[in-house]
């Protein structure tokens, strides 16, 4: 016993302190194998979800690890918490993202205070197209705010069945491609054939709380209808507008109004055409791809409205490690890279030459139809306003001039000079600019 | 001043401390920081979140209210009406009887929002209720029972789900509280004469009440709660006091009303439980007595 604790305690405390030497030598020998490659903070209000993080972080940017040795930390922010973050690091002049992740409403607040880099010093990215609307938008305040990264929309789905009540004068082909024929005065005619030759109302809209049906109204039918998303909130065009919805709405699925997202009523068959978010009738595309297709908007009398998301990727100014930044943006631009998004998390491609390799069936559907609404003539984009916390207040201001227009049969005029007030002192409130297309016009 | 004198003063103290430390940290603090957030705008008191919620035009909280109470108010008294059924035929004796006990009990082991969008999927105009009454030629048509134009209806499939999905939480404290009936009491009544009316009348009934209290109490408290079920089958069709909180927190970003919403349901609740509990009190002392 004695022999046993003696020796014991001597050892131990010998064993102790070679086992603490060892644990803090491997931990600074780790801590300086860390240190040695170049690492850049990239700040993201996009891809925040859990599961499209773990793609970013063990997908993406494993990849562009092991290509460049570059270690990037993704950190997904809120828009309120990268703007407070941005605005102190710029001020302080000690900058510590070395990349941005946001939507083009964001990046043109940031660069509108001078914060972002003008990225044209950085040369052209070969081997990549950027489509018109994106390269004309990613120019603000005079120089190359933003490079476009990932695009999203919303889009209408017809299930094939439709196509065999057609109204006349309106054919497949125009449907699909977004011919001058395809408007919503022929929408209405065939939302009003489907409903009496099969006994029910197949068009539907995802106007429950949780669904996008906003983005419909301000996006789609009033830049189509006048022109403008706000600007021309209560005009006489407005008006018009209104009426027609009103006349639509008698051939739209009453179970609308519960409805958040559209790929269940789609695949269950209560509906034929459904409008809503690339990302939300994914589900029903890739169910049953060989059913339904994916077509542009109609076009109302002041165009193709629709709304384009647009993410863009930014360099802080004075921002560190600025080489490093741009060889991820080139990274994440490249054509493989932006079908791997596109398969993983559903953003859509900003470069033309990725388009041509996406595969697989169903996204192909949905990839054209999307890039069929892009390339329509008589497009008319726009973009939702970079509002904040206030963004919730805007939506509800034309989801209640639905409510009261449409299902309570209120007076337009009355209704759309009520609430025309509330919307202005939104704009005047935060500063934002008009959304395009009512900046262009 | 023994040192037991002491320690018997403050023994209650130490005692109720734990309790007392819960209710602060789980009770006392979410509710002060709910009344800041409803108070106050930018650090100093106002009440533009009261103003906003009255009259905003924006604002749906008188309907809020009113749908809410009329939720409750329907559906309260069916499920007590079937559980009471229920629990009076369950306290008989019958073949499968354990079996039925369980098929009857089940939904209460699915969330709402599940049973929610079970009804959904049931009723919606391609569901299997629509299916089968076209299929057995009864209607021609199919009855639509969600959307804005179809409120009514939407109210129905609301009750109907409550009534399916909560009635089992009544039952099974009214059946708990019925086996506990003694059944000399009864076997005497009936020896004295007394028809099976006044049986249950002067001696089920009053010997039910402390179950009927606490069944109608969690009830209650819950109903004011409505929120999934109703998120599901009517979306802010009929708006109701939690499902209008979640909207104007989630989508509108109004955290000082959704924390009045919050405060009013509290308010509510602690209301009906103090008449609940003054209303039924007064017998059940008697009784102990």
């Amino acid at each position: 016993m004695r022999l046993h604790s003696g020796i014991s305690k001597t050892v131990g405390i010998a064993i102790a302190i070679i086992i603490i030497v060892i644990i803090i030598g491997v931990a600074v020998y780790m801590m300086q194998q860390q240190q040695k490659p170049t690492s850049i903070i990239w700040a993201s209000t996009q891809l925040n979800p859990p599961e499209e993080q773990a793609f970013v972080k063990g997908t993406l940017l494993k990849e562009f690890k092991d290509e460049t040795g570059i270690n990037v930390e993704f950190v997904a922010l809120s828009y309120d918490d990268l703007a407070t973050r941005l605005q102190a690091e710029e001020e302080a002049g000690k900058v510590t993202i070395s990349l941005i992740g946001e939507l083009h409403g964001g990046l043109d607040y940031f660069a509108s205070k001078g914060w972002l880099e003008d990225l044209s010093k950085f040369g052209s990215l070969p081997g990549r197209t950027f489509p018109k609307v994106l390269e004309d938008y990613s120019k603000l305040y005079g120089i190359k705010a933003y490079i476009p990264w990932m695009t999203a929309t919303y889009v209408m789905v017809v299930n094939k069945e439709a196509f065999k009540y057609l109204p006349e004068g309106l054919t497949e082909e125009d449907v699909i491609k977004g011919t001058s024929k395809w408007t919503y005065d022929a929408f209405l005619a065939w939302a009003k054939k489907l409903y009496e030759e099969t006994g029910g109302p197949k068009v539907g809209f995802p106007a429950g709380p949780n669904g996008l049906f906003v983005r419909f109204l301000h996006g789609y039918l009033y830049p189509a209808f006048t022109g403008a998303q706000v600007k021309y909130f209560d005009s006489d065009d407005a008006v018009k507008m209104w009426q027609y919805l009103k006349e639509l709405w008698k051939y739209v699925h009453p179970s609308s109004t519960t409805w958040d997202a559209m790929a269940d009523p789609l695949l269950k068959g209560e509906v034929w055409i459904a409008w809503d978010h690339t990302a939300r009738i994914k589900d029903a595309i890739t169910s049953e791809p060989d059913k339904f297709v994916v077509v542009p908007v109609p076009a109302g009398p002041k165009g193709r409205g629709f709304i384009l998301v647009i993410a863009g990727l930014a360099i802080p100014k004075n921002a560190p490690n600025e080489e490093a930044a741009w060889k991820l943006i080139e990274y994440l631009t490249r054509p493989e890279t932006q079908v791997k998004v596109l398969e993983n998390v559903g953003f859509f491609p900003t470069v033309q030459e990725a388009s041509a390799k996406v595969t697989s069936g169903p996204l192909k559907i949905l990839a054209e139809g999307v890039n069929n609404q892009l390339s329509t003539p008589d497009a008319l984009v726009a973009l939702i306003p970079s509002l904040g916390a206030k963004g919730g207040d805007f939506k509800n201001i034309y989801i209640t001039a639905f409510q009261r227009i449409v299902l309570n049969n209120e007076d337009i005029k009355t209704v759309l000079g009520q609430l025309a007030p509330e919307l202005n002192k939104l704009f005047q409130e935060t500063g934002a600019p008009l959304p395009p297309p009512d900046s262009k016009s | 001043m023994s040192k037991v004198s002491v320690m018997e003063k403050y023994l209650p103290y130490i005692l109720i401390a734990p309790s007392l430390a819960y209710l602060l940290f789980f009770i006392g603090y979410p509710l002060a920081q709910g009344l800041y957030l409803a108070f106050t705008e930018n650090g100093a008191f106002s009440l533009e979140n009261i103003e906003y919620l009255l009259n905003s035009p924006f604002s749906k909280f008188w309907e809020a209210l009113t749908d809410t109470f009329l939720l409750v108010l329907v559906i309260i008294p069916i499920q007590v009406a079937i559980a009471l059924g229920l629990a009076m035929l369950f306290n008989m004796k019958f073949w499968g009887r354990n079996t039925a006990l369980y098929l009857v009990i089940l939904p209460l082991t699915i969330s709402d929002v599940a049973a929610g969008l079970i009804w959904y999927s049931m009723l919606s105009t391609n569901g299997f209720f629509n299916k089968l009454l076209m299929n057995i030629g009864l209607i021609k048509e199919p009855i639509y029972f969600f959307g804005y134009e179809y409120r009514p209806m939407e109210f129905l499939a609301i009750v109907l789900t409550e009534v399916w999905r909560a009635t089992a939480i009544v039952f099974v404290i009214l059946f708990a509280g019925l086996q506990m009936i003694s059944q000399d009491h009864i076997e005497a009544a009936e020896v004295f004469g007394a028809n099976v009316w006044q049986r249950l009348r002067y001696i089920v009934f009053p010997m039910l009440k402390p179950s009927l209290q606490a069944a109608l109490i969690i009830r209650t408290l819950f109903a004011f709660q409505i929120f999934g079920v109703v998120w599901v089958l009517a979306g802010r069709d009929i708006p109701v006091l939690a499902g209008e909180a979640y909207y104007e927190q989630v989508q509108l970003r109004h955290t000082g009303v959704a924390a009045i919403y919050a405060l009013i349901i509290a308010a509510i609740s602690v209301t009906i439980g103090y008449i609940y509990i003054k209303l039924f009190r007064a017998q059940y002392l008697e009784e102990g007595g």
